[in-house]
């Protein structure tokens, strides 16, 4: 009788990680219908049917735009399992588009082997990049969140400069990049109309693969120890200075990755190729592949289809243009759904505490403290607070 | 009739899936001092906290001299006068002693607080009660003694004449026991009522007038402390006899395992050093122990033995070899075993399996890896051999969460995990704290027989019970330096207290 | 000299809104909130102040006048806004983080919509120009007229009325101690009945006043009145979250810390007119990189002593102990 009573706790423990996201994005999606209903009444339902719907007429471009933020989501959630929140991923993905487009424009390289060295350019930029905020964690004890929000403008601000000032990427005329050659394109899918190329199967293979790293191998005990109990963790003598720095350096690679997918696809218009704008602003599929970690609960299998389904919002948010309304009524939505994910946490912390409360048989007082135990040193993501001070806790 | 100042009648709090209190009574007689008896987990804590304020019971009601009260928060409960004094002292790091005392009650005029005022007021208190404090001192630098009187100036401040203590001797040595012991009877003298929560009965049988006992949550009944010896109190505290004395025979010590030679190691806390240039060897065969009030460099030696954090200077052998610039990792390999004194904090993984905590020290052997990829079998096999061989009790077996087993049951898989880890030296850091007697029991058992197979044994303790029954030999530490080398057999409590309180070292040891 | 004068009058409006944002952070903060927010509040309060300047100063108000309405309406926007952060953090115990990058995301993304949606454009521009000329009688004081009295903001004074005003709070009233203990030892103010909750929402609202506040008188004295939402407030709330831990999270520390970036800052748009860095000849790009760079350098150097308030980013629960 035991048994079967438990089962439900756990079943309704992951049940709830996935409601919760649900609920987030039903959350997201109705105060983003609201603000549609109070800025044009009249075109506000239709609005929200392109929203919905209008992907499933598009699914290569679908497929394409989710490439990117599948990567940037991997990067921030492969982090969050070790405890650490990488903010910092839009700058490493823009490291992984500079290096990528680089490697692309340099080097002289035969078809089919030009555009994996540009991918592994760009994943090199961006593990460049994410190594500082490793850097600074394992040996200052700089607080994550500070130093990759840092580097993301610096990362930005690099770039764009380095961008303008070469002659072979930059076309001072459209104020953006130039047509990146033949070769060091992402092979094309060949779907009519869309950029949906090679790397969506790419970035799914990466995230089986760190599914199987997080949860086959010792790394990835380690890894999910120290997000866990980092005390824990440096008691049982695991390294944890080099394991923040080697998790912050794949999760930058991740993110540069992204950045590469994402510049080094083909256009839809034949022989040429994404282009970057270099005006100053920071990336923003860094951000959205935290909501995408959120919303895939940081796994890295549901990372590949949250970011499918943002990357379906997004295509149905650019159709609202056409009813009056802009794009960026999807960036209100995806803020939202991030907001209410932050929530999520605490829920399922919750059905875990309930778990404790209930299997406790023993002393209440020993129950108050493992609960209180969680509730002041709650070892989840973004809750790295004590490092830039070490608390006593 | 007797004159009844607190009465809670009936009273039941349920937490999910637990009864903490089942229809409890207590009577408080005003200027007694009455002593709440029971285990860890028998809920005097739950039962004071709803006295407080800062629970509400399901059932029952208070009253106050005959008078039903509501009590919803501490607020509430300061306007009764009930005031109390936490088990883990409620007081901010960083502020000062007068701006802990005022804080909630500051003397104020628009806002603005008046410290003149309440600076006048704390003194006279002080020098009334002979609670000597500096006002202006941080909390963070003053002694845990000190931080104690702080706390009780807290409930004089706001004129309480309902005191409850939680656990108040924990952390004081014996004489500063007695004085705090005179303290209460004084207070009890002039009149105050004292809720006394422990489950040392010494104490009980020293200071209280009368004694309630609480079992798993249930009354079990009050008595007076004159018509009571201790055994009975034990009986109706666990439920059967309990036999104080641990069953071990003579030491057959072996060879030097653990040699320490001259360490420091830096405070986190102040510029002192938390351990000052301490040596002592620790022999296979034996179990040696570390005795001293809280907070005099237990920790911070202990941290520095197993590698946690560095020491300043200083050599550490593990049968003759030099592990003073190992890793945690490396001397865990050399034969160091650790059962760490926070278990949630250290010991384990509170989100991770049991199974998987069960490798927590050992994944990366050969036995449970290959090649990165863990063998998940392997630990499965390993986890059921030590929950069974150990007594490991869990909803679930290895796949139970950490976080849902009971604390007893954690700390008896940690303590397996160490034991039958590949070692030598077994450090064990309070490794009963917050335990029920029996968990208690079996706990030392194991030292003893981890002691009788030839292994050393570095045992760390604040109870002067366990200091006294389960060691071979003692090593009392006071201000981070080893003031006394003692056989258990030879002295009492009392003399025990003299050293660890630094009234008294031995010659051989420093100035 | 007249560089230094020009550094100054440049450096001072700088550092009034980093000034403010960053106390409004320690607020937030040593009540036990992270508040990450900080950019998505100043980009608030930059937004609704410049949106209430564009509508009102078609009617001839006198300049200041309307300074001061524009500000009180920033100052309300960014009040507002700051619940979602209360609210998330504190009734509903969500990762503080997490709701602070949300925040962040939400206001440019909703600026945009908006301003897209209604004015054909990125944000929105004010017209009224705020700049003070010369205090009457005060600006002729030799040395400090010129450095503090001409060329300059009335929002130069209201920031350090402000200071004064927090500093004060801060150390000398029950308010101020109440909220300081929540950010250290919540359970130990619960213990005497003080209202954890009540105390965190208000220092997550002052935050968003001051942030609302520090947010326009970016907007109206460094950007020149223009909003909007690409470029936000170029990462200035995240600087002055470095701000305040270089400050220490202490009223005056942070004074300093934020002359100091926004004196860096200065620096780096004004090359051209010091002949030494002029000489140099480097990229003007480097030099706009150069607080950030700074923020990590004095972080590198700082964070291992540093003291963060102790429960800051835990949510409190009254029902643990």
């Amino acid at each position: 009788m035991d048994k079967t009573w438990i089962k439900k706790i756990t079943k309704s423990k992951s049940f709830s990680a996935f409601t919760s996201a649900l609920l987030a994005i039903f959350l997201g999606l109705i105060i983003g219908f609201i603000v549609m209903l109070f800025a044009r009444p009249e075109r506000a339902v239709a609005a929200l049917q392109k929203i919905l719907f209008y992907g499933f007429t598009d699914l290569g471009n679908v497929f394409y735009f989710a490439t990117p933020i599948m990567m940037t989501g991997l990067s921030v959630g492969f982090a969050f399992k070790m405890g650490l929140f990488n903010i910092g991923a839009s700058g490493q993905y823009t490291l992984g588009m500079l290096f990528a487009l680089y490697a692309g424009f340099t080097f002289d390289l035969p078809l089919g082997i030009h555009w994996i060295v540009c991918v592994l350019f760009g994943m090199l930029g961006g593990m460049l990049w994410g190594i500082f905020p490793g850097l600074f964690k394992a040996y200052f004890n700089v607080n994550e969140v500070i130093t990759s929000i840092m580097f993301n403008y610096i990362g930005t601000y690099l770039v764009d400069m380095l961008v303008k000032g070469s002659a072979k990427m930059y076309v001072p005329t459209t104020t953006r990049t130039a047509y990146l050659p033949q070769s060091a394109q992402l092979p094309a899918l060949g779907i009519k109309n869309s950029s949906a190329n090679i790397a969506i199967f790419i970035a799914i293979a990466l995230a089986i693969i760190l599914f199987i790293i997080l949860n086959k191998t010792t790394f990835g005990y380690e890894l999910r120890a120290t997000g866990f109990n980092k005390h824990a963790s440096q008691y049982a003598g695991m390294n944890g200075k080099k394991n923040i720095v080697i998790t912050m350096m794949i999760s930058g690679a991740l993110a540069g990755l992204g950045g590469a997918f994402a510049i080094l696809a083909p256009s839809t218009i034949a022989g040429s190729s994404q282009t970057y704008e270099p005006i100053n602003v920071i990336a923003a599929n860094g951000f959205n592949g935290i909501a995408v970690a959120l919303l895939g609960n940081s796994s890295p299998i549901g990372i590949i289809f949250s970011s499918i389904f943002i990357s379906h919002i997004q295509r149905g948010g650019t159709q609202t243009s056409i009813l009056g309304f802009k794009p960026e009524i999807i960036d209100v939505v995806v803020a939202i759904i991030i907001y209410f994910s932050a929530f999520s946490l605490v829920i399922k912390m919750a059905a875990g505490r309930l778990i404790t409360k209930m299997r406790h048989s023993k002393g209440k007082e020993e129950v108050d403290q493992a609960l209180s135990e969680e509730t002041y040193m709650p070892d989840k993501p973004g809750d790295n607070t004590d490092d830039i001070e070490e608390k006593e806790v | 009739m007797d004159n009844y100042i607190i009465e809670m009648l009936n009273i039941t709090k349920v937490f999910p899936g637990i009864v903490a209190n089942d229809n409890i009574t207590l009577k408080l007689r005003k200027g007694e001092i009455h002593a709440l008896l029971g285990e860890n987990g028998a809920g005097k804590s739950t039962l004071m906290s709803v006295l407080f304020g800062l629970y509400q019971a399901e059932e029952g009601e208070i009253h106050k001299n005959g008078k039903k009260v509501e009590i919803n928060n501490p607020n509430d409960a300061n306007d009764l006068g009930i005031g109390m004094v936490h088990q883990h002292f409620k007081l901010v790091d960083v502020f000062t002693v007068l701006e802990n005392i005022i804080l909630g009650v500051e003397p104020n005029k628009m806002g603005f607080i008046q410290k003149k005022e309440a600076r006048k007021k704390i003194m006279d208190l002080s020098e009334q009660y002979g609670l000597k404090v500096n006002p202006d001192a941080l909390i963070e630098n003053i002694s845990v003694g000190m931080q104690q009187r702080v706390e009780i100036l807290k409930m004089l401040y706001r004129e309480n004449e309902i005191l409850i203590f939680d656990e108040p001797t924990a952390v004081l040595t014996p004489q500063e026991i007695d004085e705090l012991i005179e303290i209460m009877r004084g207070f009890a003298a002039e009149g105050k009522s004292i809720l006394f929560i422990t489950h040392k009965l010494n104490e009980i049988m020293a200071v209280a007038d009368r004694c309630t006992v609480l079992r798993k949550g249930k009354y079990v009944g009050t008595v007076d402390i004159k018509d009571t010896t201790k055994e009975e109190l034990s009986r109706m505290m666990v439920g059967r006899e309990v036999n104080f004395k641990v069953d071990k025979s003579e030491a057959k010590i072996k060879e030097k395992v653990l040699s320490v030679k001259n360490l420091s190691v830096a405070s986190e806390h102040h510029k002192n050093l938390a351990v000052n240039n301490i040596s002592f060897d620790v022999n296979a065969g034996e179990i040696v122990c570390i005795a001293g009030i809280d907070g005099n460099g237990q920790t911070e030696l202990v941290s520095a033995l197993t590698g946690l954090s560095k020491m300043e200077s200083g050599q550490i052998i593990l049968c003759d070899t030099d592990i003073t610039k190992a890793n945690i990792r490396k001397r865990s390999k050399a034969g160091i075993s650790h059962v760490p004194e926070d278990r949630h904090k250290h010991g384990l993984v509170l989100d991770y399996s049991l199974e998987d905590n069960m490798v927590l020290q050992r994944y990366w052997e050969p036995k449970f890896q290959k090649k990165g990829f863990i063998k998940k079998r392997e630990v499965r096999k390993y986890a059921n051999q030590l929950i069974e061989k150990y007594d490991v009790r869990s909803g679930q077996g290895p796949t139970t969460i950490a976080r849902s087993m009971s604390g007893g049951n954690q700390q008896k898989a940690i303590l397996g995990r160490e034991i039958d880890k590949e070692h030598k030296l077994l450090v064990a850091v309070q490794p009963t704290r917050g335990l029920d007697v029996g968990a208690i029991e079996y706990i030392h058992s194991q030292l003893v027989a981890s002691r009788d197979s030839g292994k050393a044994v570095l045992l760390v303790s604040l109870e002067l019970d366990e200091v006294m029954n389960v060691s071979d030999r003692i090593l009392v530490i006071y201000e981070g330096e080893i003031v006394g080398e003692l056989d258990p057999k030879k002295i009492d409590v009392q003399e025990l207290g003299l050293y660890m309180s630094g009234a008294k070292r031995d010659k051989s040891k420093g100035e | 000299m007249d560089i230094v004068y020009y550094l100054v009058q440049n450096t001072l409006p700088v550092a009034v809104a980093l000034l403010l944002v960053a106390l409004g952070g320690m607020f937030s903060e040593r009540s036990g909130v992270i508040n990450i927010a900080l950019e998505g509040i100043m980009l608030c309060g930059a937004f609704a102040g410049c949106l209430f300047v564009h509508f009102i100063e078609k009617n001839s108000l006198p300049a200041q006048l309307i300074f001061v309405l524009g500000m009180l309406v920033a100052a309300v926007a960014g009040l507002i806004f700051s619940l979602l952060l209360s609210w998330a953090a504190i009734h509903m115990k969500a990762d503080q983080t997490i709701v602070g990058t949300a925040l962040n995301m939400l206001v440019p993304a909703t600026v945009l919509l908006f301003s897209k949606m209604f004015f054909m454009s990125d944000g929105v521009t004010t017209n009224t120009r705020f700049y003070i000329r010369e205090v009457k009688g005060l600006g002729d004081i030799p040395v400090i007229g010129k450095l503090f009295f001409q060329n300059t903001y009335l929002s130069l004074y209201i920031g350090v009325v402000i200071l004064i005003i927090a500093t004060i709070v801060f150390y000398k009233t029950r308010f101020g101690l109440r909220l300081r203990a929540c950010g250290e030892h919540p359970q130990a103010a619960d213990s005497v009945g003080v209202n954890v909750y009540t105390m965190r929402y208000a220092g997550v609202s002052i935050s968003g006043v001051l942030g609302g506040l520090g947010g326009f008188f970016y907007a109206v004295g460094v950007m020149d009145g223009n909003v909007n939402g690409h470029t936000g407030v170029a990462g200035f709330g995240f600087l002055a979250l470095a701000v305040l831990i270089f400050g220490q999270w202490k009223p005056i520390q942070i004074l300093f810390a934020s002359l100091f970036f926004a004196f860096l800052r200065t620096l780096a748009y004004s090359t051209t007119l010091i002949p030494f860095l002029k000489a140099l000849n480097l990229n003007q790009d480097y030099y706009k990189m150069l607080p950030y760079v700074a923020t990590m350098v004095v972080l590198a150097f700082t964070s291992k002593r540093s003291r963060a308030p102790k429960a800051e980013g835990i949510p409190y629960d009254k029902g643990t102990r």
